[in-house]
């Protein structure tokens, strides 16, 4: 299964890439070594990857749209899904 | 939302889907008598092997074997009652927390399903009634019909069609409910949020959903996401339908329930009795399975692609009788194999029971109708599951539930609450 859900997540899913993460976890690391192990490890490390790249790329996006939405007047507007009435 | 027509069929078919659905709540897997009877000597004194003991003692001790036969389905019944609580009560927490803060989804609105055509903005009392009976009336053949035809689907083995019409309306819920949703939520929050954000928000949440329900996916994943989208389905109903109909709706379709499960020609009856026949699981986006399996300290190298597996298999449920005699057999590299089979409840089970708790939210008084409603559904829940435990057959979960939610709805909402105003007015404390 591991090994479905890593190429997916290159679909724009780092979701997925979590549930590899977290679901696969203890198989990786925790449990006693067996043949099969070492091929879940490389999968789940290069989700974990994936994933903490994705995170960065969204923070970064989310605290640039949050900061300048204003400033930017319409380009603003149209990327806004909700716009917040009131004054700030 | 315009509540555009294709919209409508495909959702209400889900709801139909659903609530066809909802009465199956099976008895404890495997049927007696697919278990061995060799698994006396197993680590997992699980009821199913009881049935073995049971045959292998043949007369000799059998008051003992039906005093432990019942203990162990007593224990066996509260640890189920248990975990079936937990995402009811999750469901239906959903439920009325977003009723509470989105104001959305209790703005009166005149628009209404195409299956409720009868408004009830009528002046009189008795038209207002009619017309809510009527709109019972359609709602409910409307139910009928649809689960006929899913039956009839599934006694011809149409399962291609079954597969597609069940992943059309999952997607539905999935992206466009979803969507709604979060909109709302953020609008309530006055958040500010771009469309690529939500984009993203959206798209891994459905797909991963969809992956994990029809698919593959770990078992709290897939029971976390079907407890989301029957709250995101009892939201819908709780916005779009009329006061009146919503309450003789439900308890038209508890007696529904109870007619189609339990009466020999009934659709749901044969649905399960077909899908056991063939020892088949159950189209997995409409059953909600507390099943959980787990296996511990495993040695075993072909054991990683088991471990892929089960998960997999006890999502489906597929034939256990065959699992469990080979059970005994894998057991031996492995320290421990706790299995656990556990009861399943339809979805529709959970949508109607959040319809009930949240339009006791909505509408009712305050605090005190929603919890008494709320205890009120558990303690039908718990019935059920006991009456589960004694008849050993699939059993309407709804009826009992949605009686006792009713009455303790109507009854606090019309006798309690003011009770107990007036007492808080005269600062009179009992």
């Amino acid at each position: 299964v591991y090994f479905i859900f890593f190429p997916g997540g290159f679909a724009f899913l780092p979701f997925l890439w979590l549930v590899n993460v977290v679901w696969f976890f203890r198989e990786a690391f925790i449990k006693p070594a067996y043949t099969e192990q070492l091929q879940i490890k490389t999968y789940v490390k290069r989700s974990a990857v994936g994933l903490l790249l994705w995170v960065a790329v969204l923070t970064t996006w989310i605290s640039i749209f949050q900061h300048f939405r204003a400033e930017w007047g319409a380009v603003g507007d149209y990327l806004s899904f909700t716009i917040p009435l009131g004054i700030p | 939302m315009n509540t555009s027509d294709s919209d409508d069929d495909s959702y209400n078919e889900r709801t139909a889907l659903v609530t066809s659905e909802n009465p199956v709540v099976p008895s404890y897997r495997p049927d007696p008598d697919l278990t061995p009877p060799n698994d006396t000597a197993s680590k997992r004194p699980r009821v199913t092997r009881r049935s073995g003991p049971a045959a292998a003692d043949g007369g000799g001790s059998d008051q003992e074997v039906d005093a432990d036969e019942e203990e162990l389905t007593l224990k066996y019944g509260a640890k189920h009652v248990i975990m079936l609580f937990i995402p009811v009560t999750l469901c239906m927490v959903v439920v009325v927390a977003t009723i509470k803060s989105v104001s959305f989804y209790t703005e009166k609105t005149d628009q209404q399903l195409i299956y409720t055509p009868f408004t009830e903005n009528t002046t009189s009392v008795g038209r207002r009634l009619l017309n809510s009976v009527l709109n019972t009336i359609i709602m409910i053949s409307v139910i009928v019909v649809m689960t006929i035809f899913l039956v009839v689907l599934y006694k011809y083995r149409c399962y291609k069609f079954i597969h597609g019409w069940l992943i059309l309306s999952s997607l539905m819920l999935l992206f466009w409910f979803s969507f709604m949703y979060l909109g709302e939520v953020f609008k309530t929050y006055n958040l500010a949020v771009d469309y690529p954000t939500v984009g993203v928000i959206i798209w891994n949440f459905g797909a991963v959903g969809m992956i994990c329900i029809h698919w593959k996916g770990p078992l709290q994943l897939q029971q976390a996401y079907l407890i989301l989208i029957s709250a995101l389905m009892a939201l819908v109903f709780i916005k779009y339908l009329p006061e009146w109909s919503a309450w003789v709706i439900l308890g038209a379709i508890s007696i529904y329930d109870l007619v189609a499960v339990l009466s020999p020609k009934g659709p749901l009856r044969m649905l399960v009795e077909t899908a056991q026949e063939r020892n088949e699981p159950i189209f997995p986006a409409l059953i909600y399975s507390s099943a959980m399996m787990w296996t511990v300290g495993m040695a075993s190298p072909i054991d990683a692609e088991r471990s892929g597996q089960e998960t997999d298999e006890e999502a489906e449920q597929s034939s256990r009788g065959a699992e469990s005699e080979s059970r005994p057999s894998r057991s031996f590299p492995e320290e421990e194999l706790e299995e656990d089979r556990g009861v399943k409840l339809g979805l529709g089970d959970f949508i109607f029971y959040s319809v009930l708790v949240g339009k006791a939210a909505a509408t009712g008084g305050d605090w005190n109708t929603t919890l008494a409603c709320f205890v009120a559904i558990l303690i039908g829940l718990c019935l059920t599951l006991l009456l589960l435990a004694i008849f050993k057959k699939a059993l309407p979960a709804l009826p009992i539930s949605i009686t006792f939610g009713l009455v303790f709805y109507f009854s606090t909402d019309f006798l309690v609450q003011p009770f107990m105003d007036n007492l808080a007015a005269h600062q009179f404390y009992i």
